[in-house]
């Protein structure tokens, strides 16, 4: 007897192969793709101090906002040894990462890698990090029982190939003598080993070719211009904090930056079937939007600005319309008008389900969980017509299952550093 | 082949192994019944009335969770004062309805969290969603949505209860405070569905009624109290948008609590996630003008109140309606209650 499958086993997959990984799937996109990648500097001196200062490397596009690269492999690690690293250990680390600058030029069409460390790794000294707020992860509303994620360190590859992803990665865990034509010095081996891989992708078109996943309707419903599952662009200029805004500004990991990674997992069968565009307009941005139509196709014509001045405060709209929108809600976090996190986030069909991995970067690990509890929208909740979930943003249409915390120190440290490298 | 054809075989197999096929050609025909034609502003008997079965439910402290089925059917989303059509998929199965209710009272609960509900076969998950907050009129208030299943078979379905926030009254101070989460097994057959009662009414259909509330022995109805429940020191009653208001000022340790209890005409649900106000006044002063917040309690149930200064009798009370009540609506329900102006009273 035929029966229809759903779940998993039923989709007709195709994993990409940044998802997958490994030799072959290097060896794929490297034929696949046919580019010359530019080789990164020999003078390693001439980078920035902060490893997150991203944003002069990349493109920017017609209305001034940062291209994301478009693959992402995120590398959890765990420290092999026992107690604190060594500086022999601390050395080939750094010799590994140079060698993937040397490799690959910093930019879209290169590599950009940031490595962080986890309160876990620096209670390996019985400390916390200098001058540095780095409290463990914990859930962040009271709707939500995410598991906590703790790894010594997480290394972000992001490229608009995914062969430098792939090659990046295979070079970290020393299975590449030499990449894009320069000899790998180190390698992560015998240091870190990989406790979990997590990948993904954003950028118009990439969601519409991978949507064929649990979590997604079938068929068609992620527009081809759509950078994102939920089909409207993020990461407009005025809605990211400024890279000088979120870096450390004292103490010895002065020009570092905290990070905050939680994988979220998409329920986005109702978002398209069920709510109307006027409906996903108004939860993503704000009620305003929708009743004005200020929101075309994926909202590139907002430009630079998803227009958040025009919403009124999620107070308001909660009381007269019964709802609230997802970015009316978080510019409520901004401070003196400016936002407080920069998102690196990326989509992912990780574990055949559509998910988020929600990378951001903020100077203190505060400034993420006073956003997200403006995202969260308790307050405007309590005392309205919206529900804790229904018609509170996009809150609904998501279930956050992991979450992370990690300091992402100034370029000089971030090879295992103490947690006072200024000792 | 697509999966259209695939209905179709699957369907022909089910047909043949059927000593008749009624339930085959019902189930055709339920999908296509016509929605009433010049529906009122109104609450109004619908096209057709489902049964319903119940699946199983689940226990943990003070709260229990049932879970229930019928024939997949269309409703409508609330945004605002717009209502979404949502029509039915070909590949949805069933309408899973799941309500969660305080045993000691049983006091349905229209927790603000809402629940999440994840139907599992062989260890995976085969839809996951969180389901709206709802109302229909043989069920009153409960959470539901369309879901696909697998085709015939043994399922496990996962409800998860969110904490509540809401404000919570006499023997519900501090209780529902964390979330909860149950197993429920469900053996799905669809020659079983099919055997749910479904009866079109063209005689009914249309007129300004409603259909009567379920009776399941297990499971409590959201069914608001009647003025004559309460132990208050007035109540009073005005209507407004086809919705019927229950006001009542009760005696609290920290003063008079004034208590606005919206429900449904004829069966009495309770009218959650609408934005009210009350202003308050005594010979033409202001006494009081606030937003309400939603509030439960053993004896009020679901209901908008706060504590007010003072009380003496012969004041008036503007109820101001600031957004309808957000909850989904099931047919004969979606096109009353969202325009719903101001009504006055005097206590």
């Amino acid at each position: 007897m035929s029966q229809r499958r759903r779940g998993i086993s039923r989709r007709s997959f195709v994993k990409s192969a940044v998802a997958i990984g490994g030799a072959s799937a290097f060896a794929a996109c490297t034929n696949r793709e046919q580019v010359d990648v530019p080789q990164g500097t020999d003078d390693l001196s001439t980078l920035p101090q902060r490893q997150h200062a991203w944003n002069d490397a990349l493109d920017r596009d017609d209305h001034g906002n940062v291209v994301a690269p478009r693959h992402r492999v995120v590398l959890l690690l765990d420290y092999v040894g026992e107690g604190t690293p060594s500086d022999d250990e601390r050395e080939q680390v750094e010799h590994a990462l140079g060698s993937l600058e040397r490799a690959y030029a910093r930019g879209n069409d290169g590599l950009l890698v940031t490595v962080s460390y986890s309160p876990r790794y620096f209670s390996r000294y019985d400390a916390s990090p200098a001058g540095v707020e780095l409290p463990e992860p914990e859930a962040l509303a009271p709707f939500e029982d995410p598991d906590l994620d703790r790894p010594d360190a997480v290394v972000h590859l992001a490229s608009d190939y995914g062969q430098v992803v792939l090659g990046a990665e295979q070079a970290l865990r020393g299975e590449h003598e030499s990449l894009n034509g320069v000899e790998m010095a180190a390698s992560f081996d015998g240091v870190f080993e990989v406790a979990a891989r997590r990948t993904g992708f954003v950028g118009r078109g990439l969601p519409a070719e991978n949507q064929d996943v649990e979590g997604l309707p079938d068929g068609d419903a992620v527009d081809e211009d759509a950078p994102l599952y939920m089909g409207f662009k993020s990461g407009f200029e005025k809605a990211q904090a400024s890279e000088d805004a979120v870096t450390i500004d004292a103490g010895p990991f002065a020009g570092g930056t905290t990070q905050h990674l939680s994988r979220i997992r998409l329920h986005l069968e109702q978002w398209y079937e069920q709510d109307s565009r006027y409906q996903r307009v108004a939860k993503m941005f704000c009620p305003a939007h929708a009743d004005d139509g200020r929101v075309e196709g994926v909202g590139d014509n907002l430009g630079s600005d998803s227009g958040m001045d025009e919403c009124p405060v999620p107070h308001d709209s909660a009381r007269s319309k019964g709802m609230v929108g997802h970015s009316q809600k978080s510019a409520e976090a901004r401070r003196d008008g400016s936002p407080r996190i920069i998102r690196r986030d990326f989509d992912s069909t990780d574990g055949g389900e559509a998910g988020l991995h929600f990378l951001s970067i903020q100077r203190s690990i505060a400034d993420f969980a006073e956003t997200r509890t403006a995202m969260n929208g308790t307050d405007v909740s309590d005392g309205s017509a919206v529900g804790t979930r229904t018609n509170n943003g996009i809150l609904q249409y998501m279930t956050v299952e992991r979450r992370g915390n990690y300091l992402l120190p100034p370029r000089a440290h971030r090879s295992l550093p103490r947690p006072d490298p200024a000792a | 082949m697509q999966r259209r054809d695939v209905l179709k075989a699957s369907g022909l197999a089910a047909a043949g192994s059927l000593a008749g096929c009624n339930g085959l050609f019902e189930t055709q025909s339920l999908r296509t019944v016509p929605l009433v034609e010049d529906r009122p502003d109104a609450v109004y008997v619908p096209s057709h009335v489902e049964g319903m079965e119940m699946i199983g439910m689940g226990t943990k402290g003070r709260r229990a969770v049932g879970l229930m089925y019928s024939y997949p059917h269309r409703f409508w989303t609330v945004t605002g004062t717009r209502t979404e059509k949502v029509s039915l998929r070909e590949e949805d199965s069933v309408h899973l309805m799941a309500t969660v209710w305080d045993v000691e009272t049983k006091t349905v609960l229209p927790v603000d969290a809402g629940v999440t509900v994840d139907v599992r076969r062989d260890g995976e998950s085969v839809a996951k969603r969180s389901p709206w907050p709802m109302l229909s009129q043989n069920m009153g208030f409960h959470f539901g949505d369309n879901f696909a299943l697998d085709g015939d078979g043994t399922y496990s379905v996962v409800v998860d209860v969110g904490a509540t926030s809401l404000a919570r009254r006499g023997s519900f101070a501090g209780e529902f405070a964390d979330p909860l989460s149950v197993e429920i097994p469900f053996e799905y057959e669809q020659a079983t569905r099919d055997e749910i009662t479904f009866e079109k009414l063209p005689d009914r259909k249309g007129s300004r009624d409603a259909l009567s509330p379920m009776q399941m022995d297990m499971v409590p109805l959201s069914t608001a109290p009647s003025a004559g429940d309460l132990d208050a020191m007035t109540t009073a009653t005005t209507e407004s948008g086809d919705a019927t208001f229950l006001v009542a000022v009760v005696e609290d340790d920290d003063g008079p609590y004034l208590a606005v209890s919206p429900r449904t005409p004829y069966n009495r649900y309770v009218m959650p996630l609408m934005s009210l106000s009350a202003t308050l006044t005594r010979d033409g002063e202001t006494v009081f003008d606030d937003a309400l917040p939603a509030a439960i309690g053993p004896s009020l149930d679901y209901h908008y109140g706060t504590t007010i200064p003072s009380y003496e009798g012969g004041e008036e009370l503007t109820i101001t309606v600031d957004a309808p009540p957000q909850v989904s609506r099931h047919e004969g329900y979606e096109t009353a209650f969202l325009d719903v102006p101001a009504a006055t009273v005097t206590l």
